[in-house]
């Protein structure tokens, strides 16, 4: 399902499908698609969350058989085949997933049947082609592909092992910050953390995936089939954090709830907690009033809405206007769900809250209102920030002005970033 | 140009994407008319075309663009958009804007019922919030496969729209050759934009054709220098508004700043309005800068003032590149790169005293042999690679080969240590005399200084697996029907 939209924030399912899996080490991904969706999948991703590229396969080097009006006419499936036999003659990789753009997918090649003959080759098809939706969708088909074909079938139990999911590989521009802040923070719990995409994490740790204690999401709707069939197939809990938590607040919420999950004893985690917010709040208290006093809209995915709306009225005591959920969401449940925990705050009186993926109606949404001195949203806001005479900070997709490598907008360290970069004494 | 031109690339004849052999033998062959036909078996992404028809448009003015596709297919829009930004910026606008792209998203349902509720309702909105004087359609993968009928759809539409709908047919998968986009491009502006009664004759003003990667810079140069021919410039189409697009028909003469931008519509225009064009080169290097500008001066009779200026500026600049020369001479270069800019940077090298080791670029017809020709002059035994990126060739050929310095987009030469530069550039005039004088102190330096590379490649990890680098880089070419 999906509506006629301007300034869409992202590519579709093909794109995130690619995004998720071309971030986990030595993994090729070869699309049987158009000449262009390499280009234009990667461009709307990665280039559009803090510019970074995957180092290994991506973009113009990623295999791709490139149909033309022969292969649309007489079937790809040849086609494919001989770039399959290419890929695996001069690309070193630990696995190969052929994945579908809309081209393969109208036409109806049978790509299950060419993948199907390379049996023991590690070669593996996600058949969902572009035309099935949005980025963040292919997000969660790549870890139902991961299920599928790499997960390992029997595991033995590792206590202190959580998989750490629901932070997206090149499309939320902070992933790589989020990912080693939050598993610095799972490491002093004493656990061991499957990020699949940090670190040099391969289709080792993948295979692990079942092995693990808990599944850790953070973010409020996404990820909920995969943490049904990782409880069913393997008796894995999850617990769910509404987005990545970011500052103290959030954060030490977000410890107590593992440890809780993990029954892990209260003395330790109380005492992480205290070392990590004493650790925030000595910065702060060196930077007291600093940050001016705000009246601030944000335009994000739900995750980053709900994270950042709170983080800056709960912990900065900045005064939320209107958040806007950027990301295209359809189930009444999940929007209300996102809806309360924006609007739960601890003093602040709560923002409006709207669902709008429209560049135009989000434009229109924020001039309807007055007084706005803060837009924490896209680059894409960073017209209207102008129009209004707002300042602007970037914090959800897409984001095109700033290189970003490890930049963490999460957890406790990520707090006292995202104050560096809110500072402005214009 | 709708009847003559297809607007597909490869269908003009004797054009060929999938080569690789020395220069010689590759004029030799090609004057011969012995080159096969051929397809590579193994490939990496190209880019669609797509992607060079939103580009060429997209920072039109009172402009709306609606891409009828899935939401994929908008990618690249964005990097377009990211351009349109910083060109904002470079002109001075303070209030940037974002280009307004309205995007069908068809999906699943509309696959199998048809897209064309969509379409309607993406440009009843692209009215309804902006009133703009144009309205694009870019017709995708997608849209064309499951038979959307765009033109019949717009042409219903127009008569409820004040816009002016603007179809532009540019299905990916009907061309391997990116640039076919522009064409797609221009054959929708003569169909829809130009005035069928030509507008009243003006001496003195010339149509400048330059892609998006021309920098505000570079602009102003050239501007600058058909100033001193006496001439205004009507530059098209990048900030550019439909007023300008009208105008095209009235002007003297037509140019272009790009091998493969605007080429056919030239020939167009020649046909339907009489207006003579000069078909060169990029105006990057010495030679090139003389060749461009004297195609053009010719043109409109004031071919001594030209070559007037051209010697003034001999005197001035060539003593300066000794200085650099002294730095590059003999350096052994691969240069990779789009058919204009590749070619560009070919010649560009002949003014540093540079040796050809490999040039790689995306398409080989009759306009290319030109250039082959012009090399074969000066290098010997160097390697042409007609490829639209294919970093695997790449690779193996830097390998291989050991040039001393690699010209393109460095993403993966870098990773072997060498130095890496760029023709490009968006911040510093590259085109006429001085652009020469910067790109000869940039390459230099680059060369001279190559520390990120050499200290970047004991820690890069390639894909690829050893026995490829002792392959045949073109083993994957193969002959077809």
């Amino acid at each position: 399902m999906s509506a006629v939209t301007e300034y869409p924030r992202g590519t579709c399912v093909l794109g995130g499908v690619n995004a998720t899996l071309s971030a986990i080490n030595r993994i090729c991904t070869i699309y049987h698609s158009g000449p262009g969706c390499c280009m234009q999948t990667t461009a709307g991703e990665g280039a559009q969350s803090g510019l970074l590229q995957p180092y290994y396969l991506g973009a113009v080097s990623s295999p791709c058989s490139n149909m033309l009006e022969r292969e649309v006419v007489f079937g790809g499936e040849k086609k494919l085949r001989e770039e399959i036999d290419g890929t695996l003659e001069i690309i070193d990789a630990d696995a190969y997933f052929v994945l579908t753009g809309c081209t393969a997918g109208i036409i109806g090649d049978d790509i299950e049947a060419a993948v199907s003959e390379y049996g023991g080759k590690n070669v593996y098809a996600v058949t969902t082609p572009g035309f099935a939706g949005d980025a963040l969708l292919g997000y969660e088909i790549a870890f139902q592909a991961l299920f599928d074909h790499i997960i390992d079938k029997n595991p033995k139990r590792d206590e202190e092992l959580v998989n750490l999911i629901g932070i997206f590989p090149y499309h939320d521009a902070y992933w790589i910050g989020a990912f080693e802040e939050l598993t610095r923070i799972l490491q002093k719990l004493g656990l061991k953390v499957n990020t699949f995409f940090t670190d040099n994490q391969g289709i080792e740790q993948v295979k692990t995936a079942s092995s693990a204690a808990l599944n850790i999401i953070v973010n409020p709707w996404r990820l909920k089939k995969f943490a049904e069939l990782m409880s069913t197939a393997y008796g894995i809990p999850s617990v769910r954090f509404p987005g990545v938590p970011l500052g103290a607040t959030q954060t030490s919420a977000f410890v107590r709830g593992v440890g809780e999950a993990l029954k892990l004893g209260g003395g330790l985690i109380e005492k992480v907690i205290r070392e990590e917010e004493a650790y925030v709040y000595h910065f702060y208290e060196s930077a007291v009033g600093a940050i001016s006093w705000k009246r601030f809209a944000v335009v994000a995915d739900a995750g980053t809405a709900i994270a950042m709306t709170k983080f800056l009225a709960d912990d900065w005591s900045l005064s939320p206007v209107v958040t806007i959920v950027s990301e295209p969401i359809w189930s009444d449940k999940d929007k209300q769900y996102i809806t309360e925990q924006i609007r739960c705050l601890e003093f602040a009186r709560s923002p409006d809250v709207f669902f709008l993926p429209d560049h135009c109606d989000i434009r229109q949404k924020i001039k309807e209102y007055g007084g706005i001195t803060l837009i924490a949203g896209s680059s894409l806001e960073q017209e209207v920030s102008l129009e209004i005479d707002a300042q602007h900070t970037a914090v959800s997709f897409p984001i095109s002005d700033r290189l970003i490598f490890n930049r963490a907008y999460a957890g406790y360290r990520g707090a006292l970033t995202v104050a560096e970069d809110l500072f402005n004494n214009l | 140009m709708a009847e003559r031109y297809s607007g597909i690339r490869e269908k003009r004849p004797y054009t060929y994407n999938d080569l690789g052999d020395k220069g010689d033998k590759l004029a030799a062959d090609f004057e011969k008319r012995c080159i096969k036909n051929a397809d590579r078996t193994f490939s990496q992404g190209l880019q669609c075309q797509q992607i060079n028809s939103i580009s060429a448009v997209l920072s039109l003015e009172e402009s709306v663009f609606v891409v009828h596709s899935p939401q994929g297919c908008a990618g690249c829009v964005t990097m377009g958009a990211d351009g349109y930004r910083v060109g904002q910026a470079h002109r001075g606008v303070r209030l940037i804007k974002s280009p307004r792209v309205i995007v069908t998203n068809l999906d699943q349902n509309d696959i199998i019922h048809g897209g064309e509720a969509k379409l309607r309702e993406a440009v009843k909105l692209a009215d309804e919030r902006y009133n703009p004087k144009l309205i694009f359609i870019f017709t995708s993968c997608a849209s064309g496969i499951i038979g959307d009928d765009v033109d019949a759809i717009a042409a219903d539409l127009q008569p409820e729209s004040s816009s002016i709908l603007v179809p532009i047919h540019c299905d990916g998968f009907r061309s391997k050759i990116c640039a076919s986009g522009f064409d797609a491009a221009f054959i929708a502006i003569q169909k829809y934009l130009l005035p069928k009664q030509p507008p009243v004759k003006q001496k003195d003003l010339v149509n400048l054709f330059a892609p998006t990667s021309i920098s505000y810079k570079d602009q102003l140069e050239i501007e600058r220098m058909l100033g001193l021919l006496g001439v205004k410039v009507n530059y098209i189409p990048f900030y550019s508004s439909l007023e300008k697009i009208r105008q095209i028909p009235a002007a003297a003469a037509s140019t272009s700043i790009c091998k493969v931008f605007a080429d056919e519509f030239m020939k167009t225009l020649e046909d339907d309005y009489g207006i003579p064009y000069a078909h060169t080169v990029m105006p990057i290097g010495v030679r090139n800068t003389d060749k461009w500008f004297l195609g053009i001066a010719e043109l409109l009779g004031k071919g001594d003032s030209a070559r007037e200026y051209i010697e003034k500026e001999h005197a001035r600049v060539l003593p300066k590149l000794d200085a650099i020369k002294k730095r590059l001479r003999g350096k052994r270069v691969f240069i990779c790169g789009g058919t204009g800019r590749s070619f560009a940077a070919a010649a560009l090298i002949d003014d540093f005293g540079m040796e050809l080791a490999v040039l790689e670029t995306p398409t080989y017809d009759a306009d290319a042999q030109i250039d082959i020709d012009y090399l074969n002059g000066i290098h010997k035994d160097y390697v042409v690679d007609i490829a639209n990126m294919q970093p695997f060739e790449q690779v193996n050929l830097v390998n291989a080969l050991k040039p001393d310095v690699f010209i393109g987009v460095p993403s993966w030469s870098a990773r072997f240590g060498i130095p890496t530069t760029h023709v490009l550039d968006p911040k510093r005039a590259t085109m006429g005399y001085d652009g020469i004088l910067y790109l000869g102190e940039k390459i230099a330096d680059q060369i001279e200084n190559p520390g990120f590379n050499r200290k970047l490649a004991p820690y890069a990890r390639l894909p690829y697996k050893k026995s490829w680098y002792d392959s045949d880089p073109f083993k994957f070419i193969k002959e077809v029907e």
